[in-house]
């Protein structure tokens, strides 16, 4: 129960994380990668930044987020990574655009992914791409 | 079989007392209070639980007007006002308000109608082992740190599966299932109480208002609350099954929500306030001492205002942008409801004005009432025009109307009923001195606490904010209205302390402290548990204005609990009922029930499988028993 707790807990008033993980035990991750609130900020930023437009649901398997394999390891400081760095050959680095904390939130949603059954992400992403304000995918 | 019976007033049959208190009286301890169907217990319980949440909420609105007392202030965060403002609103629409009109329907119908017991006792239980359930469904999860954040009505798609993550939403939309399901429990009850047990003589012509007034709230409870059920249910669904009602990526609708909602919350206002109408009526009726102005009147209006409730619910939703033909067509409707509103004032203040008014407690709330009520039904004709209110929504000056007309509508009339009926319930009457000076600080720290923000509004400052700059002007007015709220405060602490001191040390009450002129008021106070030793007869609309003797109706059994069943319209007996005795299945199925509900969050499966207790305890419940009268019949 406290797990769960912690898990619905909206950290709109905490500081907010300024650097990159240290490390795959960075203590700050589990304030990221366990809580819903963030997880799901990382989601919505995930289709502004139109990520869903190469890593769409059901797509390239080189490019899918949620059969839990990962190319480049799928520990959370590699997945951030990924994304701030970029990888070769397609991806870009988002290190530049995205603010530290965007960073660490979509890579705890991308880690999020697999955990998420395929109906409730497609009718997640029904609703993020009905949004006008990002770009959407 | 019974028989008229013009010679035998109420205390000629005491000898029954005995008999009667052997059949009606509870167990005793924890069993009789787990199993009671009482429904003096049940609804003094419903009472407690709903006064006890109104002054949490009450010190939660407090918490969040100091907050705003001045500009910049950091005490409470955003995420902490949010919380504050949902659970205050959820609490007060969902398990205080309608409840405690539903509390006071259970303990007032059977007296006001000469009965022993409800129609459905058992359904009685269940409706408040359901209630309670609700309101632990908001409030243990509060304890837990999982508070809903989303205001009263929580609106997809912020509330749907990609904006609204984790069950706080869950926990909002079921908590409301199960207030809905007790209040639909409730209704019914008293629906068909009213309708099919009044005493002999009371024809439909001869029904106290009090008794319309809850007739028609049943009614409309019935046909306005499974609306807001299918909202929450379908945003669960959304939610927990990913279906795609209020999705409008998939061709859904997220206005669909609003206008399920508002065709329930639209109507709930007047679930709020007609019980309130009855109040006002009982207490003009008695304090001037004459019958009220206007009875026929006063019955139309109540019947209309119950039509009309369910036709103006767009009011709420003419900022999302409606065809303009009929946003004009709402606000004719939310103008039209000011009619028969008005006509009611107009007759109470007729009432008053012809009777020979004594300025008591209950009468002085009535006043307050009609002095404040008058402001905010103005206010609402101001917002029922689509084109101010689409400068006005969203902001203080809804904030002013809504307390204005759920404060001093529904609420003054429920302190001033408190007032009148406490010596009926406990036997005690309330001190006077202090009673007055508590209306005094309520009203008067309300009207400070509440009319500036009706200013505010106007200044444009918005609802639902935790905290303004200084530059924006508005810290003065603030400040007025915190200061209001701490002086109705400390009223509202005096009637609390002024009810548990007069329930020990109160002067004795005997049976009719105030010379009322409805049928509750003839028998004992407290009332026994079987209320009434003989059923009266009644030959006017002021049965308690009638010189003795009075006749009344005997020939229930003295060995089981029976009920009198009268005809719908003129009231004609027709055949006595078993009444059914305690019971611990409606608490069984409550909790069956709840199960279903909690676990339905989680997974879907548990409305399958959930069903099974439910069904378990249902046929518990409805298992037939043979009646000792029965087995004697049988017996060789």
């Amino acid at each position: 129960m406290l797990a769960a707790c912690g898990s619905e807990d909206r950290p709109i008033e905490r500081e907010r994380v300024r650097t990159p993980p240290q490390g795959a035990a960075d203590a700050r991750i589990p304030y990221y990668q366990d809580n819903l609130f963030q997880v799901a900020r990382g989601a919505r930023f995930f289709s502004w930044y139109g990520c869903g437009s190469c890593h769409a649901a059901g797509g390239d398997e080189a490019l899918d987020l949620a059969d839990g394999k990962w190319r480049h390891g799928g520990d959370f400081d590699a997945v951030f990574a990924s994304i701030a760095q970029g990888r070769a050959p397609g991806m870009p680095a988002y290190g530049s655009r995205m603010p530290v904390e965007t960073l660490w939130q979509v890579t705890a949603y991308v880690r999020d992914i697999e955990k998420q059954d395929a109906a409730t992400r497609r009718r997640q992403d029904l609703d993020r791409r009905a949004e006008g304000g990002g770009r959407g995918s | 079989m019974a028989a008229l019976d013009l010679n035998a007033p109420q205390a000629d049959l005491a000898q029954d007392a005995a008999a009667l208190d052997a059949i009606w009286r509870d167990p005793p301890g924890i069993r009789g209070f787990l199993t009671t169907v009482d429904h003096k217990r049940i609804a003094a319980r419903y009472l407690v639980t709903t006064l006890a949440l109104l002054v949490i909420a009450g010190i939660l609105a407090l918490d969040m007007r100091l907050q705003l007392s001045q500009p910049g202030l950091e005490r409470m965060g955003p995420q902490a006002y949010n919380e504050a403002f949902t659970l205050h609103g959820s609490t007060m629409l969902f398990l205080v308000s309608v409840p405690v009109m539903e509390a006071m329907a259970i303990w007032l119908v059977p007296l006001m109608l000469g009965q022993r017991n409800l129609a459905y006792p058992r359904l009685t239980a269940y409706s408040y082992w359901l209630y309670l359930g609700g309101v632990l469904m908001l409030w243990v999860p509060h304890a837990l740190g999982i508070t809903p954040d989303l205001g009263w009505f929580q609106y997809p798609p912020l509330s749907g599966p990609a904006y609204g993550p984790g069950h706080r939403v869950d926990i909002w939309a079921q908590m409301i299932t199960f207030t809905e399901v007790a209040a639909l429990a409730a209704s019914v009850n008293v629906a068909v109480t009213i309708l099919k047990m009044r005493p002999p003589g009371m024809t439909l012509a001869r029904m106290p208002l009090f008794l319309w007034a809850m007739l028609v709230t049943s009614v409309m409870t019935v046909l306005a609350l499974p609306a807001v059920m299918l909202a929450t249910s379908l945003l669960i669904a959304d939610r927990l099954v990913s279906t795609q009602f209020f999705s409008p990526g998939a061709g859904g609708d997220v206005l669909l929500f609003q206008h399920i909602f508002w065709f329930f919350g639209h109507p709930e206002v007047y679930i709020i306030f007609i019980p309130a109408v009855g109040f006002v009526s009982a207490i003009v009726e008695t304090f001037t001492r004459r019958a009220v102005f206007g009875y026929t009147v006063q019955v139309l209006a109540i019947i209309s205002v119950g039509l009309l409730a369910f036709g103006l619910w767009v009011h709420h939703m003419f900022a999302v942008g409606l065809p303009r033909l009929g946003a004009s067509f709402y606000t004719a409707a939310s103008m039209a409801i000011a009619l028969p509103i008005g006509l009611q004032i107009f007759s109470w203040i007729a009432t008053i004005a012809s009777g020979r008014p004594r300025f008591d407690t209950p009468l002085l709330w009535v006043t307050g009432f009609i002095a404040t009520f008058v402001i905010g039904g103005l206010s609402g004709v101001m917002t029922a025009s689509a084109p101010l209110d689409l400068q006005l929504t969203d902001t203080y000056f809804v904030v002013a109307h809504l307390h204005y007309v759920l404060i001093g509508g529904a609420l003054f009339p429920l302190f001033g009923a408190l007032t009148y009926w406490f010596p009926k319930a406990t036997g005690r009457i309330m001190s006077e001195g202090w009673g007055k000076i508590a209306f005094w600080l309520v009203f008067v720290g309300f009207n400070i606490g509440f009319f500036p923000m009706h200013l505010l509004g106007l200044m444009g400052m918005p609802r639902r904010i935790y905290t303004y700059p200084a530059e924006a002007g508005w810290g003065t007015l603030n400040l007025v209205a915190t200061a209001g709220m701490l002086i109705a405060s400390l009223g509202a602490a005096i009637i609390v302390a002024n009810a548990v001191i007069s329930l020990r040390w109160g002067r004795r009450a005997g049976v009719d402290p105030w010379g009322g002129a409805t049928l509750e008021w003839s028998c004992a106070s407290p009332p026994p548990p079987w209320n009434f030793a003989a059923t009266p007869v009644v030959a006017s609309l002021t049965p308690g204005w009638e010189p003795p003797p009075r006749a009344v109706m005997t020939g229930l059994s003295l060995e089981n609990r029976e009920v009198l069943v009268t005809s719908v319209g003129d009231a004609v007996p027709e055949h006595r009922q078993p009444s059914p005795g305690p019971s611990i299945w409606p608490l069984l199925t409550a909790l069956a029930t709840a199960l279903l509900f909690v676990g339905s969050i989680f997974t879907p499966w548990a409305v399958v499988w959930g069903s099974i207790p439910v069904a378990a305890a249902l046929i518990g419940w409805f298992w037939p028993r043979t009646r000792p009268e029965e087995a004697q019949a049988e017996a060789p």
